[in-house]
């Protein structure tokens, strides 16, 4: 009895010094700096620094200025067709990949739908700008046959396609592997009750793969909003973006304070989001 | 597998702090991005045995706050936008630069800047490089004649047609200009004119970018004409683009200049003199006027003596006399005028 | 049949979206004139040699190499302990210390990077490639924790309480059997960490001053001016990493 005790104890002990240092580290470069961020986002900036008298009024700017709540509303609707549409591309892919191909190739189309993974990310915007530019390669095609130009270059839609094509790929990733780990017996037991492929989408393999699509889904929520590279090489300056309003702050006005309290702002609607999909998890009969 | 990680050890040791060993050869340096083509700085490094450590920056204000965030001794050298050299020694950032070792004999007089670079008596820095924020064209579909008055450029004949260069201080400066109105003696009372005017434009514009996006535009038809544009723009390219052009409108142009000093406290004020006397020597200068950024014109006349005809052509050496006569300065707001230009700025771009 | 043709179309299409970019950018790597846009005027290697003569470039894949492989290393090792003190002992507060360990992973990139610039400022510590690679850390740990722990189970408790009941010491344990028993675990998180630090650009631009990595080094010669050098650079880096990853799953299936 008094043995066993003795074994946990350690066991206890041991586990936390194993933990220790990820946890130390983790309280010294991210939870102290992002602290230290909400104070600094209730300081004021001036010429050459900061000062340290609290107040809301970066957050009331962000408020009251057109501009920033407008940033901020762009990146929610940037954000949310991309996520729509990645989904949408990716969940038949997914599907085609899980169904349609043979076992033993599924691995290699799948990493081929990944390879452009590792391309550099800044490269990967930068080369959409020059496919989607008014005498890039698509517009050369569709004047190969005779079609209309498009005007795609520096606009919402060209960022809106550099990310969905980026978020497109990781979700074929995340979807696959909710759709592999049905077992199959499921499928066929709601054959062998009479329902029609399309029954079986929507009532077996849609309600259990819908979880896997949501962590996905939120995934890429989180990831785009807090981008600032692709709207800043594709969005040719038409309208900003959150992150876009922030490096703004930092490059051209030094004012660290307001970029804090966006940061913050950017911070609470990734937070947003998590808690409607944890909530749209644990509501019953999903 | 451990020899891997060992020579990765050494390679991480070597890479991370050698430097901080040959800490006393070392030369540190806030630029723009011109000063990192290794064609201006390889030579001087050769000549002094010194390692160059450059730093780029966008805006005053970031190089500002790159310095109040330093240590004394961090920096030995900063090139500085012309008119902002007077807030960076009012924040104690430049010191005094003996004017008897340095070329202002054949500089352009125009570029001397005394109001801008002489404080107490004392000179804090040097005009290095200077251009124009005026509007670059692609010549086969536009006329230069059209250009000729810039308010034609935010009148909407030109919808969509048009890229402006994303920096907010030559753009408000152009737009003023094309108002009538004085670069330098702008007032808060002015900006309502000139916001209306930039929204026009902002309406007519297909992008707003920074010179990559804006050249990448023009050069590839996306956009005819790059209103903030100017040589540094067109003239890398003149030679396979020789329909990228750049006009001078009738109500004249913003001037952008770059001035050179030594930081107070440097490090090395030595070796750093010696560089700013290396950038304004000839051959300094001409490898500035031609680095791979982006072009501009030199301030010491004598580097006309080893630039090739070519580069004078491109850089338009003989215009230069009617150009100077009809530019102005950036504006140069105080801080709650450049806070709402700013804020002016963030309004266009979300426009 | 129809089925068979539709979904064959589906998949091409979306396979023609995914390597459009990649096409172009390689393609155009090999133009020979200043423009990386159509036409192509023809083939040509000068501006990949351009880049292996570029010493900023060159030298921004040595530093993004090593801070890849150092960030990597440190958060793997972080992350295997924290995995392993937490997959054992009931401990108080272990769903705490699980949700504090991997609550970087849903935080923007762009706001840890400004965290920590703040920080660094304010405690005086000067930027370098030191910083870049703890500011990679801080995304990778938890990473790695969150893959480490996915793998631990059953299993290794039993092995590692014989290993233990016949003498072996706490760091055995973990380098004789735990570590050996979840390898390709292991393997796959500092793979995962390498290319996330190594693609990683705000952390690595708001935090570096004079040495930078690559993606920084890229982010100022795209500043610089439309390039086919920049198409150059990056199609050497995805030949390269394309095939430093196809190697490591030929190595993988080979040992499975």
């Amino acid at each position: 009895m008094s043995r066993a005790l003795g074994i946990e104890a350690r066991d206890r002990r041991r586990a936390m010094l194993l933990t220790a240092p990820a946890l130390v580290w983790t309280l010294v470069f991210f939870v102290l700096p992002f602290a230290l961020m909400a104070a600094i986002s209730l300081w004021q900036a001036t010429a050459t620094g900061m000062i340290r008298t609290w107040s809301l009024d970066n957050y009331t700017a962000f408020f009251t200025r057109p501009a920033y709540l407008g940033a901020a509303l762009n990146s929610i609707e940037i954000t949310v067709t991309v996520t729509v549409l990645s989904v949408l591309l990716a969940y038949p892919m997914a599907w085609i990949i899980a169904e349609e191909v043979p076992r033993r190739y599924q691995r290699l189309a799948l990493t081929l739908a990944v390879i452009p993974f590792w391309t550099s990310y800044i490269v990967r915007s930068y080369a959409w700008s020059l496919v989607l530019s008014r005498k890039g390669v698509v517009n050369d095609w569709l004047a190969g046959w005779g079609l209309p130009l498009l005007d795609l270059a520096n606009s919402r839609a060209a960022v809106v396609i550099g990310f969905t094509h980026f978020f497109t790929m990781l979700l074929v990733l995340t979807i696959y592997a909710s759709l592999v780990q049905l077992p199959p017996n499921l499928r066929r037991a709601a054959a062998d009750l009479g329902a029609g492929p399309v029954a079986i989408f929507r009532h077996v393999v849609l309600p259990l793969t819908l979880p896997g699509v949501m962590v996905g889904a939120f995934l890429t929520f989180a990831l785009c909003i807090g981008d600032y590279v692709t709207p800043q090489i594709l969005g040719g300056g038409k309208d900003l973006a959150l992150p876009q309003l922030v490096m703004l702050q930092v490059g051209r006005r030094a004012d660290l304070p307001m970029a804090s309290a966006l940061s913050i702002v950017l911070m609470a609607l990734v937070t947003l989001a998590y808690l409607a999909m944890a909530r749209w998890m644990k509501e019953p009969g999903k | 597998m451990k020899k891997t990680l060992t020579l990765l050890a050494a390679l991480a040791g070597t890479t991370f702090w050698t430097t901080a060993a040959l800490a006393q050869d070392e030369l540190n340096a806030l630029v723009w991005c011109d000063h990192t083509d290794d064609a201006l700085i390889k030579p001087f490094e050769e000549a002094h045995n010194v390692k160059v450590n450059l730093k780029e920056y966008e805006g005053t204000g970031q190089a500002l706050s790159i310095l109040a965030q330093s240590k004394p001794g961090d920096w030995d050298v900063l090139v500085i936008d012309g008119i902002d050299v007077r807030r960076a020694v009012e924040a104690n950032i430049l010191a005094p630069l003996p004017t008897d070792q340095l070329p202002y004999d054949t500089m352009f007089p125009e570029m001397v800047m005394a109001d801008q670079q002489v404080i107490d008596g004392k000179t804090y820095a040097i005009s290095e490089k200077f251009g124009y924020n005026t509007v670059s064209f692609n010549s086969d579909t536009v006329k230069a004649t059209d250009m000729a008055d810039m308010t034609k450029l935010w009148s909407g004949d030109f919808k969509g047609r048009i890229a402006v260069y994303d920096y907010y201080l030559p753009v408000i400066g152009m737009v003023a200009m094309g108002l009538g109105m004085k670069t330098a003696d702008l007032t808060l009372a002015d900006l309502p004119k000139i916001e209306d005017a930039l929204m026009k434009l902002k309406d007519s514009a297909a992008s707003v970018g920074e010179v990559v996006s804006s050249q990448t535009a023009l050069a590839t038809g996306a956009v005819d004409i790059l209103f903030g544009g100017g040589e540094w723009v067109t003239a890398g390219l003149h030679a396979e683009n020789p329909n990228l052009d750049w006009i001078m409108p009738e109500q004249g142009a913003v001037r952008w200049s770059q001035s050179i000093g030594v930081v107070a406290g440097a490090k090395h004020p030595d070796m750093a003199l010696e560089f700013v006397k290396y950038i304004l020597s000839p051959e300094g200068q001409a490898r500035l006027a031609t680095s791979s950024c982006y072009w501009g014109m030199p301030t010491n006349k004598a580097a006309g003596d080893v630039l090739t005809a070519d580069q004078k052509v491109a850089l338009r050496w003989d215009d230069q006399p009617s150009y100077l006569a009809r530019a102005q300065l950036y504006p140069a707001p105080d801080a709650a005028l450049d806070q709402a230009m700013q804020d002016m700025w963030t309004r266009f771009l979300a426009h | 049949m129809i089925r068979f043709a539709v979904s064959a179309t589906y998949m091409a299409l979306i396979y023609a979206f995914i390597f459009l970019p990649v096409y172009v950018l390689v393609l155009f790597s090999f133009q020979d004139g200043r423009f990386p846009i159509p036409p192509f005027k023809g083939f040509s290697l000068r501006w990949h040699q351009a880049v292996l003569s570029d010493g900023h470039l060159m030298a921004a894949l040595g530093h993004s190499f090593v801070v890849a492989v150092l960030s990597s290393a440190v958060s793997l090792l972080l992350g295997f302990l924290a995995a392993r003190g937490l997959a054992h002992a009931r401990l108080r507060g272990a769903g705490v210390a699980r949700g504090l360990i991997t609550a970087p992973l849903s935080v923007s990139y762009l706001v840890i990077g400004l965290g920590l610039l703040a920080s660094f400022n304010l405690a005086n510590v000067p930027l370098s490639l030191m910083t870049v690679t703890l500011g990679h850390v801080v995304i990778n740990a938890p990473l790695c924790f969150a893959i480490c722990a996915s793998a631990m189970g059953a299993p290794q408790l039993a092995a590692e309480r014989a290993a233990r009941d016949l003498g072996a010491g706490e760091i055995r344990v973990m380098a004789l059997v735990t570590a050996p028993m979840i390898l390709p675990a292991l393997v796959a998180a500092f793979l995962l960490s390498m290319t996330f630090s190594w693609d990683e650009f705000i952390i690595a631009f708001l935090l570096s001053r004079f040495d930078v990595t690559l993606p920084v080094e890229l982010w100022s010669l795209l500043r610089s001016g439309l390039n086919p050098k920049t198409n150059a650079i990056g199609s050497l880096v995805f030949l390269v990493s394309a095939f430093a990853v196809l190697a490591a799953e030929l190595a993988l299936r080979r040992r499975a």
